[in-house]
């Protein structure tokens, strides 16, 4: 029922809009919508319940109150988990908030067939020229939009220099060969060379996802049309196979989770392992959790090319965090949208280290070297996969996630993961 | 003693209206007796009736009409209804398999070792000694922490980072985490079996175990054939409200491990849980409860059939054998 | 210990034996909890590098921080309401429902009653979905209610079991003599079933009381609104907020099972001595 794919995207142009686009922004946007004060609420669900971010949303709601006093936001910050399951029962019903955190994809999809979203298409259509471009596919359903991106970028290899160094490794690797070897080396070295959060399942989908891109290019999940037993997939899985067999992991990473005290982003934070397959977020995450700060030990590269593959170390994978909005939503929701994504209230999420920034010029308080880095290479990116448990929709998006964890656990061979998969996707 | 109690009960039921009946002379007065009778019973019952119709019976028939269906649950009702297409397809997945296992786990489990845990400290509380009281109290105390507060406080414990050394990861490994799960229920559950054993017990009449004494009997022999005969109504409602318990499991799974790894500690209202609120197949997901619904039914009719023939009421709270 | 009889006093070598027994368990039952409430003492970095040891230094701010929140009150007071609602109303359809099916003889009254029993195989979990589309259109999220009447719908079938049990062996006698002294169906319920029934609609309502405030689910659903979070949501809530920080998470889950301990401590004769001996009033 569902194409099962975002379309992958070239990225050239955007990053020639990132770097020009700057001057036209929309400044100050304060009394916009008219004087009519009839009194709204809006109520808005995100799920940026922790510090840094939160206290950002907060001071830009106040913010948009105290200009518009008719407008009252009524906020509420869930946690990721608890925040699919609420308005699972919520959209359930046959109603959604009036904003509300989306990744786009097949989640966004399957509610805008419902008829639960908002078709933001011409509302947005003044300013959202001001966001980088590439930043809007996953929300763009049939060539509607149906959500606006606060944040973009991509999943890559975020490593320890030092504990590289100790391990004898030259320099990042760029092939697969390599880097297993990297990872012989630092076991060698009796350190960890990966944190994983087997628990929560998606960060291992990564591994698949970009091993499937590398073998069979860019494009290898839109040509897939929902048959995952083809050998590009199965590979895929072989090369897993060859890394899991390594046991590369921390002790106990299938009941670690990605955001404890104990999961993955504090192990790499914490120097107890050497690296971890992440999106943007993974600094500022690493160094909450752990409470230490990496500094420039910290850096990043794109997931290594695989030997005799068709993909390209540039070709991308990843996405980010937006907002989607309620069928039923006040007029005025769309006006705090734009509020929202003003170049100054971007700046401020960006300053926080916690965003990557999607409107153009916010990305000058970027101080993080290696989110600049980040932002390089998404910016020169040949392609871009959204997340595939997003891309999907979600009964297939969590099979992939469920497969991929039973591979990385011992539990399942690359052939029974290609077929289960392909099993879910077409019964869809 | 327990049987013989509950049939005089039954035999005792002698009820208003019957009676009434009996004593009633005349017709017209007979019948207006009746009517009354009848206005009592609807004005006593229909309120009960309306709140469990609505919100007990209503969402297990929607569950029901759903389970037949393609659903994902949004929007408006279902349409694309696929007969007990969800039904074959529960038969072969492979996780709702797992999450039957873990349920036979279980249940061996707390039979081999939970229950006989509670009986044990039940014949031990029974014993006269300084301090049982405070015993008793402190062991029935879990039973009255949330599943989540005591989820959570188990996870910090069992945590690689910040946990207790033997038990670190142990959550974390598919070959130990449900034997983990299984001590957490047991923390928090063999205090309630201990209190049914304990009133159990208490109801047996001393002089039968003195009388077993003066013939000699051993106190394995008293236990064997006095004690364990006599407890046998309360094992039977403790063994029934156990697997029920573990056929509804969810709460503490979820806190503790959302199921895995890799399923290995899944249950069925889990599955449930992730196939509603994750993948959005609500239809399939309504059919899982269905099963467990089924499941449930099916073994307490099983149950009440072949062993606790009709003594479930009196048995359940330990208190119709009583007098 | 209200009214235990039985059991003989045993030999001093096997009371020994009966301490070190009992001990050990009561030492596993404790010690996670000593960890937690050592825990909350603790901060972070004391509970990784020293889980097991005592706090040095202790360090009060994480349940001074937690009682001087509003919050943390506000949960305890939902918790109370909707618990209190949820027995009440339980206790009340409960009783009058068991009065039916232990003193009428009616046709189908035990069609009627296994209905009732029908829902004791169907947890609430499973019926979270059309549950929550039911309180939806019935106007209930972000209301008490919506937890409060679900809840003792659920709660109905073992509420009834009990007292139905309890009110069949009030013996006729005292229904007759009643009956005799003109006493109505009603006032026979209300002014003599009932009194006699105390220890039973305690037992049942702390039951209702203990559940309700162990649910976690059905408030998670309906309540959108934080201002309406009960304890476990809570919890669940602090324990995602401050996920760096396991010390306070054990502060906030210690604070969590005091109301319930201290609640257990008060109604323990109801619910231990309900579940055991509550008949013998009969």
């Amino acid at each position: 029922m569902l194409s099962l794919t975002r379309r992958s995207v070239a990225l050239g142009a955007a990053a020639a809009l990132l770097l020009a686009g700057c001057g036209g922004g929309d400044g100050d946007n304060s009394s916009s919508s008219g004087g009519s004060a009839k009194k709204v609420t809006i109520e808005w669900w995100h799920i940026q319940n922790q510090p840094p971010l939160r206290p950002v949303w907060d001071q830009i709601a106040k913010q948009y109150m105290a200009q518009h006093p008719n407008v009252t936001i009524k906020i509420q910050p869930i946690e990721n988990e608890a925040f699919k399951a609420k308005l699972t029962t919520t959209t359930q019903s046959g109603k959604a908030p009036d904003l509300f955190q989306t990744w786009g994809g097949g989640v966004l999809k399957q509610q805008a067939d419902a008829s639960l979203v908002k078709d933001l298409t011409a509302d947005v259509q003044p300013w959202i020229g001001n966001l980088q471009q590439i930043a809007l596919t996953p929300y763009k359903i049939d060539g509607k939009l149906y959500g606006v991106p606060w944040d973009s970028g991509m999943v890559g290899f975020w490593y320890n220099k030092a504990l590289f160094k100790k391990a004898g490794i030259d320099g990042p690797p760029t092939t697969w060969t390599a880097f297993l070897d990297a990872v012989k080396k630092l076991k060698a070295a009796n350190i960890t060379p990966i944190a994983l959060a087997g628990q929560d399942k998606w960060p291992g989908m990564y591994y698949w996802s970009y091993l499937a891109m590398r073998i069979g290019g860019a494009d290898v999940f839109t040509r897939a049309n929902n048959d995952f037993t083809g050998p590009d997939f199965i590979a895929a899985g072989q090369r897993l196979k060859e890394l899991v067999d390594l046991q590369p992991f921390q002790k106990g990473f299938l009941g670690a989770k990605f955001e404890t005290p104990d999961g993955q982003a504090a192990t790499v934070g914490g120097s107890k392992a050497a690296m971890e397959l992440m999106g943007q977020w993974a600094p500022s995450v690493e160094e909450q959790q752990s409470g230490k700060k990496l500094g420039d030990d910290l850096g990043f590269f794109s997931f290594p090319t695989v030997e005799g593959g068709k993909g390209q170390l540039t070709d991308a994978f990843g996405g980010g965090n937006g907002f989607a909005v309620g069928r039923d939503a006040p007029a005025e929701t769309v006006d705090f949208l734009k509020f929202f994504l003003s170049v100054e209230n971007q700046k401020t999420a960006t300053a926080t280290g916690a965003v990557l920034p999607t409107v153009k010029g916010a990305e000058a308080a970027l101080k993080d070297p290696r989110q600049l880095e980040v932002l390089k290479t998404v910016s020169g990116a040949s392609g871009l996969q959204l997340y595939l448990d997003q891309a999907f929709p979600p009964a297939v998006g969590q099979e992939v996630n469920d497969q991929v964890a039973a591979l990385i656990a011992g539990k399942a061979s690359p052939d029974q993961v290609a077929k289960a998969i392909t099993q879910t996707a077409k019964s869809q | 003693m327990a049987r013989s109690g509950l049939t005089d009960e039954r035999s005792r039921d002698m009820t208003t209206m019957s009676r009434t009946e009996r004593s009633a002379v005349g017709g017209h007065a007979r019948r207006r007796r009746r009517r009354r009778v009848w206005v009592s019973i609807t004005l006593f019952l229909l309120p009960a009736l309306v709140l469990f119709v609505f919100l007990v019976l209503a969402p297990i028939l929607i569950a029901a009409y759903a389970s037949f269906f393609k659903w994902n649950g949004l929007g408006g009702p279902p349409t694309d209804y696929v007969g007990l297409g969800n039904f074959r397809r529960l038969f072969d997945d492979e996780v709702f398999h797992k999450d039957l296992w873990h349920g036979v786990v279980l249940v061996v489990l707390s039979l081999v070792v939970q229950l006989p845990l509670a009986l044990g400290i039940a014949l031990l509380l029974n014993q006269r000694f300084r301090g049982r009281a405070f015993f008793r109290v402190v062991f029935f105390a879990p039973y009255v922490l949330s599943e989540v507060i005591t989820g959570v406080l188990f996870t910090i414990l069992f945590s690689p980072e910040t946990g207790v050394g033997f038990a670190q990861g142990w959550l974390a490994d598919t070959s130990t985490v449900l034997y983990a799960l299984f001590i957490v229920l047991t923390w928090k559950y063999f205090g309630f079996h201990m209190i049914l054993y304990l009133a159990g017990r208490q109801n047996i009449p001393q002089e039968l175990l003195d009388a077993a004494a003066t013939d000699g009997a051993t106190p394995w022999q008293q236990f064997r054939h006095v004690t364990l005969p006599l407890l046998g109504p309360t094992i039977r409602i403790s063994v029934f409200l156990s697997v029920i318990g573990v056929i509804q499991l969810f709460d503490m799974v979820w806190v503790l491990t959302t199921g895995g790894p890799v399923h290995e500690s899944e249950t069925m209202a889990v599955t449930m849980f992730n196939f509603g609120f994750r993948r959005f197949e609500v239809g399939y997901a309504s059919a899982i409860s269905m099963a467990m619904f089924m499941i449930s039914l099916i073994f307490a009719l099983f149950y009440q059939r072949l062993v606790m023939r009709r003594d479930i009421q009196g048995a359940m709270t330990v208190m119709g054998d009583q007098r | 210990m209200s009214h235990v009889h039985a059991g003989r006093r045993p030999r001093p070598g096997r009371t020994a034996l009966i301490y070190v027994a009992v001990t050990l368990l009561g030492l596993t039952i404790v010690l996670p909890v000593i960890y937690g409430v050592l825990g909350g003492f603790k901060d972070s970095g004391q509970l990784s590098n020293n889980a097991l040891g005592l706090p040095e230094p202790w360090v009060w701010s994480n349940y001074s921080g937690i009682v001087k929140t509003s919050l943390f009150w506000r949960q305890v007071g939902n918790s109370t309401l909707i618990a209190l609602g949820t027995a009440l109303i339980v206790v009340a359809l409960g009783a009058c429902a068991a009065f039916v099916f232990a003193r009428f003889a009616f046709r189908g009254r035990e069609a009627l009653a296994m209905l009732f029993m029908v829902g004791l195989m169907f947890p609430p979990a499973v019926a979270i979905l059309p549950l929550f589309v039911l309180l939806r259109s019935f106007g209930l999220l972000d209301n008490p209610l919506g937890v409060i009447l679900p809840q003792a719908a659920f709660a109905l079938p073992v509420t009834i079991i009990i007292l139905r049990a309890f009110f069949r062996v009030i013996p006729r006698e005292v229904e007759e003599a009643a009956t005799m002294d003109g006493c109505s169906t009603f006032r026979f319920f209300w002014s003599i079933l009932l009194p006699m029934a105390r220890p039973a609609l305690a037992t049942v309502g702390v039951l209702a009381i203990v559940t309700s405030w162990n649910n976690f689910f059905l408030p998670l659903v309906v309540f959108n609104n934080p201002d309406w979070w009960t304890i476990p949501v809570g919890v669940q809530q602090f324990k995602t907020e401050y996920s760096t920080d396991y010390a306070r998470v054990l502060a906030y889950t210690v604070m969590a099972m005091v109301p319930a301990l201290a609640f257990y401590a008060v109604a323990e004769r109801q619910l231990i001595g309900g579940l055991t001996s509550g008949a013998t009033k009969g």
